[in-house]
């Protein structure tokens, strides 16, 4: 495999693996799950930083969490993501599009999201799995960053268009399998970050350190709304509807992680009222 | 002086009738208490060069013209390879030399659980080698694997016959009980997963091999593979000088020390066989699940009147049936005692020994059934286990040392803490304190022998060819040569780690490198002082000091040896201990937090403080991983092993270490050789899970019932809990009963 560096968007093939951090792309390449013929280093043409309300999409998740102009959610979500070893690497928009952890498409097995028949953690084991969108595929959306993002309403920029956090994620479907709106070879450059009122980011995992959420909750107070989304509950990070935690579908394996869910949105409403 | 005895030789909690040659153990135990070097608490010796990266481990060697090996491994739970070509994997670049299914025994084509080796490649880099292992061609007939370990004891599929154990008339039991309890438990399969893979490097030289290997015992790899490749066992040479981790998992030979060794002959080449970490999780053994269906009789004053338990070992497709029974059959006084244990043949990796194996998953089980009887009975847990303390074991056979009495009483400001702790609970968060109790082997035994030297600048050699795992047993030989000869202690060196470079030297598992070891290196030392002395006494000057006696010798030296004496006849030399757990609990997540764990063992003699405390800690890490979060997960359907990397298998961080307090009783056990120390590798392991969980009950009412204790296991528990205080409040009954 060939390693180029970018010098502009223009040198990104729409089949070019992309690398930044490297802490999702490299373990991928790794276990044979993805392959190319190039990995491309994008770190040259990706703004990094922050600025404002802009937050460079190679910005660094040690970089977020510890600066007082991004709001609470967005750096208790970046500080209680992986460990710091790897978010001094991992990159903002990396987290962003990331792929699920279910095990079966970690192992390389063709599951409905890898566009086989199957959901193999529907019948099989699926603790860790969705318990909302997951007739079809049962992955759950593993980014912290992703659910204290959609909570915020941020805007993202790429080289094409302007799009909401939310118009960036898709639940897969029998004729669609792909969980991003990306096109082929677009790139993201940058984060809006919208201003809140109030913000708290909540997440349960297996131990206290280093684990993906079972469920992550981040609520958002801004003058017009309050925003409640959560991390691994669905294919895509999930946005809180009115009926709450009622419309969850849990699988026989996993109904805990709706009353764990239920106890953080709980907690989260009370810490913006507190 | 050598003598034959017929004894009983016990590892990892297995005992078996053999014919011993053993030596006297002439010397007389020192008094008890911390001495000048002995007892008191020393830096590794080798700590410097680990640190500094200097310290060469079998994973770092590279040898000239080294080749590297890949292995195929069955991805499926059983199935049978129709057609299998190698080709393909021979004709890419680098590689040397491949072979398939029947040319060694340890390639097979029946594959019988996931991870079973099928073939192996070896080329110039590992890319290479791994690159031509995918290339093998393989055509495979999936067949239904069996992965219930109950239906396969329904079916028979059992390892050996059901292991059936007891004393007493347990039904009379049940009948004299004012209270009986019932309860099933259930253990995950853990894995070991040590910092350095299990692997070898291995390389033909002359007539002979020479095995550099990541082991726990060099003598056994000599003989295995000996045996194994057809060769006088003195044309094996064995080498481990550092050690990343065992903790059980590397007492055998294994296939990749015979895949290399079968892939360096033919290339007449080094050749490296090193499993990677997702091998790891699969193929290099692990602590099989258990079930334990488990009965308590007591008197209402807690009085222990039968205890019977059916235990369920999910062992794998081979491997052996641990003593999950055993802490039920020893732990306690009860007259009536009924087991029966099941090796349940399941088509899932095979089980290894495992850190106390057995022992861990039956103390979990039976320390929070007892824990269940105290809170049902309103007795307080401590007095319950002193009430029902053994003074002897279940045969009548002397302790050679037991000072668990002593434990408890240790472990009493501890537990006096509980009040505190429970009034720090809130709505949400629960808190409480825990106890449990642990007995475990760890006496060591014969033969073991070491070497002294001394030269004339007053500086000694211990050289044995004994395997330090990590544990530091190494620098606790430097100790003990210290304290017999009177010199400081960075006046000895340690020479271990290789067959060709000194005398035998036991297995390092079941806690026995210290017991072992330690006395034969005692005696060593004190042949060589009396050597010294014999030379003063010559020169008229018996009370000359050790350096200027040996200043003589020039290039002289004085050469020491030592053996291991015999283990006391007719007593049984065990290690006790108690653990008290402090733990919060989120009730409505389910969360854990262990606070605090308070470990008091029994361990006879304690020979480096710093080193005991080390491994208390290592030991209660890894239980607390054990207990809250590490669980090797398979499919249900077709039993594919899910979680082969470290961030699916949930090894706890440093964030889930709890603070540790350790206490060692350090009493010499002063019938056990001329040292009165027992090994303290596993012990702090075993009451862990139990101590934890108990403290869960105090905090919050549950019975926690399997492990590791998830949070959908401890929201289980609260809501069972929950139903039984309502149906309470139903009818009526009194609160807290």
């Amino acid at each position: 495999m060939e390693l180029r560096r970018a010098s502009s968007a223009a040198d990104i093939a729409t089949d070019s693996l992309l690398l930044a951090g490297g802490t999702e792309v490299v373990p991928l390449l790794r276990a044979g799950l993805i392959d190319g013929d190039s990995l491309v280093d994008i770190r040259g043409i990706v703004p990094q930083g922050i600025a404002g309300d802009r937050i460079g999409a190679g910005a660094k998740l040690a970089e977020l969490e510890c600066d007082p102009q991004i709001p609470e959610v967005l750096r208790e979500a970046c500080r209680l993501a992986a460990s710091p070893q790897l978010r001094n690497m991992g990159s903002l928009a990396g987290n962003l599009l990331q792929s699920t952890r279910c095990w079966y498409w970690r192992l390389g097995q063709n599951c409905r999201l890898r566009g086989g028949d199957d959901c193999f953690a529907r019948e099989g084991e699926h603790r860790e799995h969705a318990i909302f969108a997951n007739d079809f595929c049962a992955s759950a959306h593993p980014s912290d960053v992703a659910a204290a993002l959609l909570a915020l309403g941020a805007r993202l920029h790429t080289d094409r268009r302007q799009l909401s956090l939310a118009e960036l994620y898709r639940v897969p479907t029998d004729d669609d399998r792909r969980t991003t709106t990306l096109e082929p070879g677009e790139l993201l450059l940058e984060v809006e970050v919208p201003p809140a009122v109030r913000s708290v980011y909540l997440k349960a995992m297996d131990r206290k350190r280093w684990a993906f959420p079972l469920v992550g909750v981040a609520a958002v107070r801004t003058p017009a709304a309050t925003r409640i989304a959560l991390a691994g509950v669905a294919p895509v990070p999930w946005l809180l509807a009115e009926d709450g935690l009622d419309g969850a579908t849990p699988l026989p394996g996993n109904a805990y992680k709706t009353e764990i869910a239920a106890a953080l949105v709980r907690r989260a409403r009370a810490a913006l009222d507190a | 002086m050598a003598r034959l005895i017929r004894t009983e030789k016990e590892v990892e909690g297995r005992y078996e009738e053999v014919w011993l040659v053993v030596e006297e153990d002439a010397l007389e135990q020192w008094p008890a208490g911390a001495r000048a070097i002995v007892g008191q608490p020393a830096v590794r010796i080798d700590g410097l060069q680990r640190a500094r990266g200097e310290a060469i481990y079998t994973a770092d060697l590279r040898l000239n013209g080294m080749l590297h090996a890949a292995v195929l491994r069955s991805p499926h739970a059983r199935a049978r390879i129709r057609h299998i070509d190698l080709a393909p994997a021979l004709a890419l670049p680098g590689v040397h030399a491949a072979a398939g299914p029947g040319e060694i025994e340890q390639l097979v084509d029946e594959c019988d659980y996931q991870g079973v080796a099928v073939a192996a490649v070896c080329a110039d880099t590992l890319a290479q080698a791994r690159t031509a292992v995918a290339a093998i061609g393989v055509e495979w007939e999936v067949l239904e694997p069996l992965l219930d370990p109950d239906e396969a004891v329904r079916r028979g599929e059992l390892l050996d016959e059901p292991r059936v154990r007891g004393r007493g008339d347990y039904e009379q039991g049940l009948a004299e009980a004012d209270v009986v309890l019932t309860g099933e438990f259930r253990t995950a399969v853990v894995m070991h997963n040590s910092m350095e893979t299990h692997q070898a490097v291995v390389q033909w030289v002359g007539d002979g091999v020479e095995v550099h290997i990541s082991t726990q015992y060099i003598w056994g790899i000599r003989d295995e593979v000996a045996a194994g490749l057809g060769l006088p066992p003195d044309k094996v040479r064995v080498v481990c000088n550092y050690m990343g981790g065992g903790f059980g998992s590397k007492n055998g030979a294994d296939d990749y020390t015979f895949i290399a060794a079968e892939l360096a002959k033919r290339t007449g080449r080094p050749v490296k066989c090193a499993l990677t970490r997702r091998e790891e999780n699969l193929a290099a053994g692990n602590r099989n699940a258990t079930i334990q269906r488990l009965t308590v009789g007591a008197k209402s004053d807690g009085t222990l009147t039968a205890l019977g338990g059916d235990f369920v070992n999910a062992v794998g497709w081979s491997g052996w049936s641990s003593s999950t029974e055993g802490p039920m059959q020893m732990l306690y006084a009860c007259p009536n005692v009924k087991t029966t244990t099941y090796g349940a043949k399941i088509n899932q990796p095979p089980m290894k020994a495992f850190r106390a194996p057995g022992f861990v998953e039956g103390t979990f089980g039976l320390e929070s059934l007892l824990d269940e009887l105290a809170s049902k009975l309103g007795v307080d847990p401590l007095e319950l286990r002193r009430l029902n303390y053994a003074e002897t074991t279940a045969d009548d056979r002397p302790f050679s040392g037991k000072q668990l009495l002593e434990c408890y009483r240790r472990a009493e400001p501890h537990w006096e803490r509980r009040h505190a702790v429970r009034a720090r609970s809130t709505d949400t968060v629960k808190r409480g304190v825990g106890m449990a109790s642990q007995i475990w082997y760890g006496g060591g035994g014969p033969p073991s022998y070491a070497w002294v030297r001394v030269s004339s600048d007053g500086h000694a050699t211990v050289i044995t060819a004994m395997q330090d795992i990590g544990t530091g047993t190494g620098t606790a030989m430097a100790q003990i040569a210290a304290e017999e000869l009177g010199i400081p202690l960075d006046h000895v060196t340690v020479s271990l780690g290789d067959s060709a470079r000194g005398p035998y030297a036991a297995i390092s598992a079941g806690s026995s490198t210290t017991p072992s070891m330690g006395p034969a290196v005692r005696a060593a030392a004190a042949d060589a002082k009396a050597q010294i002395l014999e030379i003063a006494e010559q020169r008229g000057t018996p009370d000359a000091p050790l350096a200027e006696v040996v200043a003589l010798l020039e290039s002289g030296q004085i050469l020491g040896k030592g053996a291991r004496g015999p283990n006391p006849a007719g007593m049984q030399v065990l290690t006790f201990g108690v653990q008290v757990a402090e733990v919060a609990v989120d009730v409505e997540t389910g969360e854990v937090w262990v606070d605090r764990i308070a470990a008091i063992h029994d361990v006879g003699r304690v020979i480096n403080p710093l080193g005991a405390s080390s491994q208390i800690e290592g030991g209660i890490i890894q239980g607390v991983g054990h207990t809250l979060s590490e669980e090797r997960l398979h499919d249900p359907r077709t039993g594919e092993i899910l979680t082969t990397s470290l961030d699916a298998y949930r090894l706890p961080t440093i964030a889930d270490v709890p603070e540790i307090v350790s206490e060692l009783i350090d009493q010499p056990d002063t019938h056990l050789t001329n040292l009165g120390s027992k090994g303290l590798g596993e012990p702090p392991i075993v009451p862990t899970a139990a101590a934890i969980a108990n403290a869960i009950r105090d905090a919050t009412g549950a019975d926690v019932r399997r492990l590791p204790i998830t949070r959908a296991e401890m929201l289980r528990a609260l809501r069972e809990a929950e139903l039984r205080q309502r149906e309470r409040e139903k009818v009526g009954a009194p609160a807290g009963v």
